[in-house]
């Protein structure tokens, strides 16, 4: 049996390869994240001085502030509707671009370009695509005044959060999941087409569950993302408003820790967030993932 | 031999740096024409002297230069030199991280700094924590052209006036006639302290960390009623209701016609109205029946951070100086529209040719306000985590403008809510008194 090792002539050089990255995710990840917990049990000055052992005094401050369940549920019913959105509508422009149909070929190229977006920059011009005098609504609000206020009404406000999310998920999910309908084989359809199936049929019974494993990868990092990529669209479209109605967890963390000063606030909701983002993916791996066939 | 060449060079390299000016760094958060007039007094102090340098650093906004000293002073690489806002007074004052000016520089006649504006930066033994630098207060911006358009020939006084103003430009068809952003320094602070309410027991938190607030047991709660009332009618727009989508920008614009605003905007305000509209700019609107007090000062300070050595201290110590001189406020009063803050600069002005200049218009009357009779709750607010508070407090009023909650729910809610942070505070600062 020849193991990956052997690709090596040198046993360190692997070592040393990976060292940088290591590091990198040692500083930037492992440590603030032990920092998060440690002062999750403490009561930290914002200049530092004394910091003061509480216990789990933070985490039953923070499980009993309704802002932080409401903060929660705004998080799910996100993450939920977002994600989900963000691979429904790529499956069905990859289905599209699969297919031989005209310009399938640019809109496989233009589709992925939004990828190279930051989400910051998308955040920026959804809020004046969305502007309710300027943007794309204006012409509604023209005929019904005050339709349109994502300024004043949440649910305007959680709407255009949604389909920004969604837009700039298109590119990575729509590559993933054509390179999965790529890699079908041609004999499979034709099989199919010679036993009777239509395109639909096909689609259904074929191309789905054939391309499982890549839809699979796609919710599971979709539903991690937007949980916490969230905070780029909200900090430049709405900065958690009107009335907090977008001020998703990962918001919430952030202007607690940053505008309020509560380190030891906002370190508790770190962890709390960070332990349930492990256990949504764990629970997709036991629950979805086992079921998957990754043979072909 | 070699020993003495080191020597030599050690004694050379030792000179070099002493002749050398020591640098400092000073961290503000203003930007626009305000930056500009702060980077113009570094580069004037700079000149002027030889012996210091300071670099002066834009952080983009008081929060995030805020943000960025808590993480600087953890990390032990903190500027000298660091303008704080209002807000920040009680975390500053508690951090142990900052030097009362008063201590450092004992022979300045801090009693020259106008009541208004001690009050607010000063512990309760009355020693000043930091020096005032841009200090602005509410005023009341009209545009006089929209107004007079409208058949309104006084600027009003009131709040009745203001609205029964604002009732005649919507008769007029004027969609803006008052716009606010709902903000908690203006719509509540500024309000309450004129109105000789108070925001929190223990005269708002200045005789104890055990302060409650009382927002939604006084007469503020009504007034902000109101507003949701007036906004309903279309008499009062907020910021996200106007094109401009900024309620600066939209007064600016000529889109509003009346809004509450600092004295800092006014240079703005002038500039953009040049040729187009005629400003006027007055002490903000009164209840009728309620005797008027003093305005809060507002903007922000300059504290002195710890942990420098003296030279650097004393650079700190000069620049302050520099900038108490009575030119460099002048310059920078009528460069901004902020308020002058020593009584000899106040006087300096009125005695001044200028003295009616549109440019010294904030000056008269912001000081004017904030020299109105004070009561023990109108020094200030010495209540903890107050940023955050204002934050609650912005939520909570934007539900209740929204119509998903009343007003009062909204204010009751941020009492509740801005209690746990202030007994949070007062945990977490368990071990330092209130000086």
């Amino acid at each position: 049996m020849r193991s990956d090792s052997s690709l090596f002539s040198n046993r360190w050089l692997p070592i040393l390869l990976v060292t940088p990255l290591m590091l990198l995710i040692v500083l930037f990840f492992y440590v603030p994240v032990f920092q998060a917990f440690y002062w999750s049990f403490f009561l930290e000055q914002p200049f530092g001085g004394s910091s003061e052992f509480v216990g789990l005094d933070n985490f039953r401050r923070v499980l009993s502030d309704p802002e932080f369940w409401k903060a929660g549920a705004r998080t799910i019913v996100f993450m939920l509707s977002a994600s989900s959105l963000a691979v429904a509508l790529p499956l069905i422009l990859a289905i599209a671009a699969d297919r031989k149909i005209r310009l399938s070929l640019p809109a496989r190229n233009v589709l992925v370009w939004p990828k190279g977006v930051a989400g910051a920059s998308i955040g920026v011009v959804f809020a004046f695509i969305f502007n309710p005098f300027v943007g794309l609504m204006a012409p509604l609000n023209q005929m019904f005044p005050g339709i349109w206020a994502p300024g004043i009404d949440g649910t305007d406000a959680f709407l255009t959060l949604v389909m920004a999310h969604v837009w700039s998920g298109i590119p990575f999910n729509f590559v993933i999941l054509l390179a999965g309908l790529r890699s079908i084989p041609h004999t499979m359809y034709q099989a199919a087409a010679m036993d009777g199936a239509g395109p639909w049929r096909r689609i259904l019974d074929v191309q789905l569950p054939l391309i499982m494993p890549q839809l699979f990868l796609t919710l599971v990092l979709e539903f991690t993302e937007s949980i916490t990529s969230a905070f780029a669209l909200i900090d430049t479209i709405t900065g958690g408003g009107p009335g907090g109605s977008t001020t998703l967890l990962v918001y919430k963390i952030y202007v607690d820790g940053f505008r309020g000063y509560d380190l030891s606030g906002a370190s508790t909701q770190t962890a709390i967030l960070m332990v349930f983002v492990l256990a949504l993916a764990a629970c997709q791996f036991a629950f979805i993932g086992r079921r998957i066939n990754y043979e072909r | 031999m070699k020993l003495s060449i080191l020597a030599t060079t050690a004694a050379l390299i030792g000179c070099a740096s002493a002749a050398q000016a020591t640098n400092i760094e000073f961290w503000y958060g203003n930007t626009g024409n305000v930056e500009v007039a702060i980077k113009a007094q570094c580069d004037a102090f700079n000149a002027a002297q030889s012996e210091h340098k300071v670099n002066c650093i834009g952080q983009g906004s008081y929060e995030v230069s805020m943000q960025k000293a808590i993480a600087a002073y953890r990390a032990k690489n903190h500027p000298v030199l660091m303008q704080f806002f209002d807000a920040g007074t009680l975390d500053l004052m508690l951090s142990g991280a900052v030097e009362p000016v008063q201590d450092l520089l004992p022979d300045v006649a801090w009693d020259k700094y106008i009541a208004g504006a001690r009050a607010y930066y000063e512990t309760s033994g009355g020693k000043l924590f930091a020096q005032p630098y841009n200090s602005s207060t509410l005023l009341f911006y009209t545009n006089k052209t929209e107004l007079e358009k409208a058949g309104i020939m006084q600027t009003p006084k009131t709040w009745e006036e203001v609205i029964e103003a604002a009732r005649k430009l919507k008769a007029a068809g004027h969609a803006c006639p008052f716009v606010t952003d709902g903000d908690t320094w203006r719509v509540l602070e500024q309000f309450s302290a004129r109105h000789g309410l108070p925001i929190a027991t223990k005269h708002n938190g200045y005789d104890g960390l055990d302060a409650e607030y009382v927002i939604n047991t006084t007469f503020a709660a009504q007034h902000l009623t109101n507003l949701v009332e007036w906004r309903k009618e279309g008499l009062v727009r907020l910021a996200a209701d106007t094109k401009a989508g900024n309620y600066t920008a939209a007064f600016n614009a000529g889109e509003c016609a009346m809004m509450e605003q600092s004295s800092g905007s006014y240079a703005a305000a002038a500039k953009a109205f040049e040729g187009k509209y005629e400003l006027t700019v007055d002490m903000a609107p009164m209840y009728k029946g309620y005797e008027r007090h003093n305005t809060f000062v507002g903007g922000a300070s300059i504290y002195v951070m710890k942990g420098h050595d003296k030279a650097e201290v004393d650079a700190a110590k000069a620049f302050l100086d520099f900038l108490r001189l009575p030119e460099q406020q002048m310059f920078f009063t009528a460069a901004t529209g902020y308020v002058p803050v020593t009584t000899d600069v106040v006087d300096l002005i009125a005695k001044s040719a200028d003295a009616n200049s549109p440019k010294y218009a904030t000056a008269k009357v912001g000081v004017e306000s904030m020299n109105q009779p004070a009561t023990p709750d109108t020094r200030g607010i010495r209540l903890g985590f107050y940023v955050q508070f204002r934050d609650i407090f912005m939520e909570e009023t934007q539900k209740a403008f929204a119509g998903q909650q009343t007003m009062q729910v909204a204010l009751d809610n941020t009492k509740k809510r801005g209690d746990q942070l202030l007994r949070r505070f007062e945990q977490t600062y368990k071990d330092k008194k209130l000086p």
